[in-house]
C-alpha cells in the first residue's frame, strides 16, 4: 500500500512545513512526502530539497496549468496555495503514483501514527474532518466557531485523504476542475477557497467518511468541545481519544487569544503550543524574509494589491490583453485607466 | 505580561488604537469572511492600503512620511511618529463610516477625529476628565508605577499624570493587579479600543463583569513562562566559560596527608557546604559521619549551576571541597592526577548524589584515576532518568517517566535533554559497578518502573531518617485550625495550590494559614514563621511546627518526592499531612504511617476545607504522639555492605 502525503505552501511557511514533515518522517518513514510549492526561493536563500525532510518537491508552475502566470495572478497567496491542491491530487490519481493520497496543511503536526486512516480507507474512498464534531451551546463559541464554519465550510480542508481510485479519483477530478476556476475567498458568492466546495462532497460522492474522532484536526476552532489530557504512559488524549494531529492555525497573537479563550485552564493545550512554537523557531531560516512570496509583487517589485488581482480575474479582456500581468503592461494600465488611477 | 516583552507590548498598543468596528464596517470582505479585523490588518491589511481607524489614512501617511515605506504606517505613528510631530490624516472612509453608524461614532474614536490625541479621546463613554482622574487615583499604585518606570521617576513627573497622559498609550501598567495587555487580550471585542483600558475597567468593565485576564490556572502560567532548555544550557555554558582553573599546587591538601587514610569521593550539583537544602543536608551529614570515622572526604561539583548534565565533550573546571573546606575550581586533569597519586594509600569509596553539571566522560576519568569502580548512586531526584529531574513535564505536572519516545516526552521542554541524561547515565552504569540507593521504596519503585531506566548492579532502600516516638503527646490547641506550608515557596512543592487555598479562605474564622521557612514569601496570604534548618540545627522545623501548634501541613508536592524531610518533620511535630496522589514518598509515608490523608486531586483538597471535614485532623481530635527524628549516616552506613 503506497501512501503519499503532500502539503501546499510558500517559502514563508517552510518552517511550519519542516515541522510537519519531521513528524511525518518520525511516524511514517515509508510514506512518500511531497512539498507542493507555489513560490520561488528568496534571494540569499538556497533551497536544497535533499537536505529537507521531504522526498519530492513539486513546483506549482510545473503542474501544467496554462497560462500559469495569468491564472496565478487571479489569486492571492491563500487562494493559490489552496487552488493547487486539487490539480496535484488529480494528477496523482491519474498517474497512479500511490494507492492513498493525504493532504495536510503545512501548519499541522502529527503526535501519533496515522495508520487508522489507512484502515478507514479500506471501507471509504474519501475522508474528511469537520470543523466541529460536537455542537457548541455557549453564544460566544457559536459566534466564533459554528457560524464561522457555516460561512467558510463544514469540513476543514487542512486535511483530506483519498483512495486514488474509484470515488476518490472522481472527487479529485471534480475538485481539480472547480479549483482551477473557482478557488477564491469570496464568501458572498458562496466561495471560500478550496474548502467551501467540499460541503458538497457527501452529496456528490459515495464512500465518504466523516471522521468524528476528536483526535484528528484539533484546532482553536474546536477546542471549546475538546479537552486535552496527557496520561502517565505519555500518551496525549483528546476527549479520551489518541491525539493524531493538531492544526496550529494562526501562529501568533491572534491564535493565542483564540486558544486561551477556549482552552482556559486546560494547560496541556499550552504545552502542545509551546512545543510547536519552539519547533517552528528552530526550523526557521533567517534568510527567508517574513511573509516572503515571490508572486506577491509585480516584476518591478511593486506590491500587488488585492483589488488588482480581483479586477484581473473578473475581466476576460484584461486577461487577453495582459497574459502575463506581472510584467509591466497591466500595472501601467491600472495606473492609467484602472480604478486605482489618481485624480 | 512582562515589562520587558517589548514586541508583544507594541502589538498590544497597536491593538488598543486599532478600531475593529470601523475596519469591519468599511471593508465588507472582513465582515463577510468573519476574519479577525486586527489580525487581518496586521498581516495583510496595511500592505493593501487599508486604514486601521477613521482618523488614520495609511496612504496619506506614507505619502507624507516616506521613511515609513515598507513599515506598517500605523505602528510607525504610534511607536514614535506622534512624538516627532507627525500628523495623520483621516481615512477616506471616515465620512462613509460615520454615516453608516448613524453619525454617532463610538465615544473616543471617530467623532471628527484627526488625531488620537484630541481631548477626551481616551475616556470611557460618559466619563469626564476630572471623574476619570478620581477613578484612577483610587486604584493607581504610584510606588509600583515609579519602580517599574525609572524614566518617569528620574524626570520627577507625577506618576498618575504621566500614566493618564502618555503612559497608558506606551503600554505601561498602573498597578501590579492590572495588566493592560492582559485586559486588552481578553476583551478583544472592540469595546476597549482606543480607550485607556484601566479607565475602561474602572468605569465600565468591572460592573459589566468583564474579566481582567484569561484564567489559565497556575500550570498554564508556568507553561507560558518557560525558557527553552537549549537557552538554559547556553546560559550555563556561557557562565562556565568565565571559570578559570586554579593552579594544581593548590590541590596539595589532597596529597599532603602523608598518612594512609581512606578517602570517600562524592559528586553533586553544587558546593553542598555553601548552600542549604535537603540534598545539601544529606551530604553535610555524610561528611560529618566520615570525619567521625577518620575518613577523608573529597566533594566535587560544577562551579556554575547547570540545568542538565554537561553534554558529552563539553569540558569545564570542577569545584573541589576537601573535608568541608572549599578549595576552588580545578581542571579535571589536575584532580585526576591528585587522585591517582593517592592510589594505594587507603581504600577509596564514592557516592554519586547528582550528576547535574557533570560530564559523564569526566566522571569516569576521575573515578578511573582514583582506581574506583564500585560505588553508590543515590536517587535524591530523577536526574538519572531525565533532564527534568523532578519528573515534572513542562514543570507543570508529574509525568510518571514514560518512555522517552512517548508523545509527552516529545512535546516536553525537557524532551531534548532526556536522551542526554539517559545515555550518560547508561554509560556510567555500564562502566561502573553501581548500587542504586533510594531513600524510599516509592523512589525505588519509580526508577524500576521507568521503561528506559539504566540498570544498576543492585538496589537498596536506605531512608535518610526515621521517627523515634517520645511518649509525649501533642497539646490540644484552641482557636482556628492552624494550616501550614513548609519550606521553599516553589510551584513544584505546591505553593500555588496552598496560596489559592489560603486566599480563598482568608476570612474564614475556622482556619489560620502559616508558612514556615527561611524568608518571607512576597505576596503570601499566610503568616510567616521564620525557620532555618541547618546541619547544626537540623530539628529547627520540627520544633517550630510544635511551637506554632500546627494542626495540618499541606504538603501538596506536585512532583514525586524521593524522601521529604518536611513530611517527617510534620509527623514528628504532631501535624497531620494533607497530600496529593503525585507526591511520591509524601503520599507513601502518609499512607503507611496513618499520618494524614492522601487526596485524589486539588478539588478534594478544597472540599475538605470548604466542608470543614479537615477539622477532624486537629491536634485536639487526634492527640498525636510527638516524635524525635533520627538521621541516618547516609552513604557511610552502607560502606561496609558495599565492600
Amino acid at each position: 500500500m503506497k501512501v503519499l502525503v503532500y502539503s501546499s505552501f510558500t517559502f514563508s511557511y517552510l518552517n511550519r512545513a519542516r515541522v510537519l514533515y519531521q513528524t511525518l518522517r518520525r511516524f511514517h518513514p515509508d510514506w512518500e512526502t511531497v512539498a507542493l510549492i507555489t513560490d520561488e526561493p528568496p534571494p540569499g536563500f538556497t533551497f536544497d530539497p535533499a537536505s529537507e525532510p521531504i522526498d519530492r518537491v513539486v513546483w506549482a508552475k510545473d503542474l501544467g496549468i496554462e497560462p500559469f502566470r495569468g491564472w496565478l495572478f487571479r489569486h492571492d497567496v491563500v487562494e493559490v496555495c489552496t487552488a493547487v491542491k486539487g490539480p496535484f491530487l488529480h494528477q496523482v490519481c491519474e498517474a497512479g503514483e500511490a494507492d492513498i493520497a493525504i493532504y495536510l496543511d503545512p501548519d499541522t503536526a502529527l503526535f501519533a501514527p496515522l495508520d487508522p486512516l489507512v484502515e478507514m480507507l479500506g471501507e471509504a474512498d474519501i475522508l474528511l474532518t469537520p470543523h466541529l464534531i460536537d455542537p457548541n451551546d455557549d453564544r460566544a463559541a457559536i459566534l466564533d466557531n459554528d457560524l464561522s464554519a457555516s460561512r467558510t465550510g463544514i469540513f476543514n480542508l487542512g486535511f483530506v485523504a483519498i483512495r486514488t481510485t474509484g470515488e476518490g479519483a472522481r472527487f479529485a477530478r471534480w475538485w481539480n476542475d472547480r479549483l482551477l476556476a473557482f478557488c477564491y475567498d469570496d464568501i458572498p458568492s458562496g466561495l471560500f477557497v478550496d474548502q467551501k466546495w467540499c460541503d458538497h462532497v457527501p452529496a456528490l460522492f459515495d464512500r465518504v467518511k466523516v471522521i468524528r474522532d476528536p483526535g484528528y484536526n484539533v484546532a482553536s476552532w474546536n477546542l471549546s468541545t475538546r479537552k486535552v489530557a496527557i496520561d502517565k504512559a505519555g500518551e496525549i488524549r483528546v476527549n479520551g481519544a489518541t491525539l493524531r494531529f493538531w492544526h496550529f492555525t494562526k501562529l501568533g497573537p491572534t491564535g493565542d487569544v483564540m486558544t486561551k479563550r477556549y482552552a482556559g485552564d486546560n494547560f496541556e493545550v499550552y504545552e502542545i503550543w509551546r512545543w510547536y512554537k519552539e519547533a517552528v523557531a528552530a526550523a526557521t531560516d533567517p534568510a527567508i524574509p517574513e511573509r516572503w512570496w515571490a508572486y506577491g509583487q509585480f516584476d518591478d517589485g511593486a506590491p500587488i494589491a488585492k483589488p488588482q488581482r480581483v479586477l484581473y480575474r473578473e475581466r476576460a479582456d484584461l486577461q487577453a490583453a495582459f497574459p502575463d500581468p506581472f510584467a509591466g503592461g497591466y500595472q501601467a494600465w491600472w495606473k492609467a485607466e484602472g480604478p486605482g488611477r489618481r485624480g | 505580561m512582562g515589562q520587558g516583552d517589548a514586541p508583544e507590548r507594541t502589538g498590544r498598543t497597536l491593538a488598543a488604537a486599532f478600531d475593529p468596528v470601523f475596519y469591519r464596517t468599511v471593508y465588507d470582505d472582513i465582515a463577510l469572511t468573519g476574519a479577525d479585523p486586527f489580525g487581518h490588518y496586521v498581516q495583510t491589511g496595511w500592505r493593501e492600503g487599508r486604514d486601521p481607524a477613521p482618523w488614520f489614512s495609511v496612504r496619506a501617511y506614507l505619502d507624507r512620511y516616506p521613511e515609513a515605506l515598507g513599515l506598517d504606517p500605523f505602528a510607525h505613528y504610534l511607536q514614535g511618529g506622534w512624538r516627532r510631530g507627525f500628523e495623520p490624516s483621516p481615512s477616506v472612509h471616515r465620512d462613509g463610516f460615520l454615516e453608516r453608524v448613524g453619525g454617532r461614532p463610538r465615544p473616543g474614536i471617530s467623532e471628527g477625529a484627526a488625531s488620537p490625541r484630541r481631548p477626551d479621546s481616551d475616556l470611557p463613554a460618559g466619563v469626564g476628565r476630572a471623574q476619570a482622574r478620581e477613578l484612577a487615583a483610587a486604584a493607581f499604585d504610584p510606588a509600583f508605577y515609579l519602580s517599574m518606570n525609572p524614566d518617569v521617576a528620574a524626570e520627577g513627573l507625577d506618576p498618575l499624570d504621566h500614566y493618564l497622559q502618555t503612559g497608558w498609550r506606551e503600554g505601561r501598567d498602573p498597578s501590579p493587579e492590572f495588566s493592560a495587555a492582559d485586559y486588552l487580550e481578553v476583551n478583544s471585542d472592540g469595546a476597549v479600543t482606543g480607550v485607556n483600558p484601566f479607565l475602561h475597567w474602572l468605569a465600565a468593565g468591572r460592573t459589566e463583569g468583564r474579566p481582567l485576564r484569561f484564567e489559565l490556572g497556575f500550570r498554564g502560567r508556568i507553561v507560558a513562562g518557560l525558557t527553552p532548555l537549549a537557552d538554559r544550557m547556553e546560559a550555563a555554558s556561557r557562565s562556565a566559560l568565565a571559570i578559570q582553573s586554579r593552579p594544581a599546587r593548590e590541590l596539595a591538601p589532597l596529597l599532603a596527608e602523608g598518612r594512609r587514610r581512606d578517602l570517600h569521593l562524592t559528586f553533586s550539583h553544587d558546593d553542598a557546604f555553601q548552600s542549604m537544602g535537603g540534598l545539601q543536608l544529606c551530604i553535610q551529614t555524610e561528611s560529618a559521619e566520615l570525619a567521625r570515622r577518620g575518613i577523608d572526604h573529597l566533594h566535587v561539583f560544577p562551579p556554575v549551576p547547570w540545568p542538565t548534565l554537561r553534554p558529552e565533550g563539553h569540558h569545564a573546571p570542577i569545584g573541589v571541597v576537601w573535608n568541608g573546606r572549599t578549595l576552588g575550581q580545578f581542571s579535571v586533569l589536575d584532580v585526576s592526577a591528585a587522585l591517582s597519586a593517592r592510589r594505594g594509600r587507603g581504600r577509596l569509596t564514592f557516592a554519586i548524589h547528582s550528576l547535574l553539571g557533570h560530564e559523564a566522560g569526566e566522571t569516569l576519568d576521575l573515578l578511573s584515576a582514583a582506581g574506583a569502580r564500585r560505588g553508590l548512586f543515590w536517587v535524591h531526584d530523577f536526574t538519572g532518568l531525565c533532564a527534568g529531574y523532578h519528573l515534572m513535564r513542562d514543570e507543570a505536572q508529574d509525568c510518571g517517566a514514560p518512555s522517552a519516545g512517548s508523545a509527552a516526552c516529545r512535546i516536553c521542554l525537557f524532551g531534548p535533554g532526556r536522551d542526554l541524561h539517559l545515555s550518560a547515565h547508561r554509560r556510567l552504569f555500564e562502566a561502573l559497578d553501581l548500587t542504586l540507593v533510594a531513600p524510599s521504596q516509592a523512589a525505588l519503585d519509580t526508577w524500576s518502573a521507568a521503561p528506559d531506566a539504566p540498570v544498576p548492579a543492585a538496589m537498596w532502600v536506605h531512608p535518610h531518617a526515621r521517627l523515634v516516638p517520645t511518649g509525649r503527646f501533642a497539646e490540644a490547641g484552641e482557636g482556628p485550625l492552624t494550616v501550614a506550608f513548609l519550606g521553599m515557596p516553589s510551584a513544584y512543592k505546591g505553593w500555588p495550590v496552598f496560596t489559592d487555598l489560603a486566599h480563598q479562605l482568608r476570612d474564614d474564622p475556622r482556619y489560620r494559614f502559616v508558612r514556615l521557612g527561611s524568608a518571607a514569601a512576597p505576596g503570601s496570604p499566610a503568616d510567616h514563621i521564620d525557620v532555618s534548618v541547618t546541619a547544626d540545627n537540623p530539628h529547627a522545623m520540627r520544633l517550630a511546627l510544635e511551637t506554632a501548634g500546627v494542626d495540618v501541613a499541606v504538603l501538596w508536592s506536585l512532583c514525586r518526592e524521593t524522601f521529604s524531610f518536611a513530611a517527617y518533620e510534620a509527623a514528628a511535630a504532631g501535624a497531620a499531612i494533607l497530600t496529593g496522589p503525585d507526591s511520591g514518598n509524601v503520599a507513601a509515608f502518609t499512607r503507611a504511617g496513618g499520618h494524614g490523608l492522601v487526596l485524589p486531586d486539588e478539588a478534594a483538597l478544597f472540599a475538605q476545607f470548604e466542608s470543614g471535614a479537615v477539622r477532624h485532623l486537629s491536634r485536639a481530635s487526634r492527640r498525636p504522639e510527638l516524635c524525635d527524628i533520627a538521621y541516618s549516616g547516609m552513604s557511610v552506613d552502607l560502606l561496609e555492605a558495599l565492600s
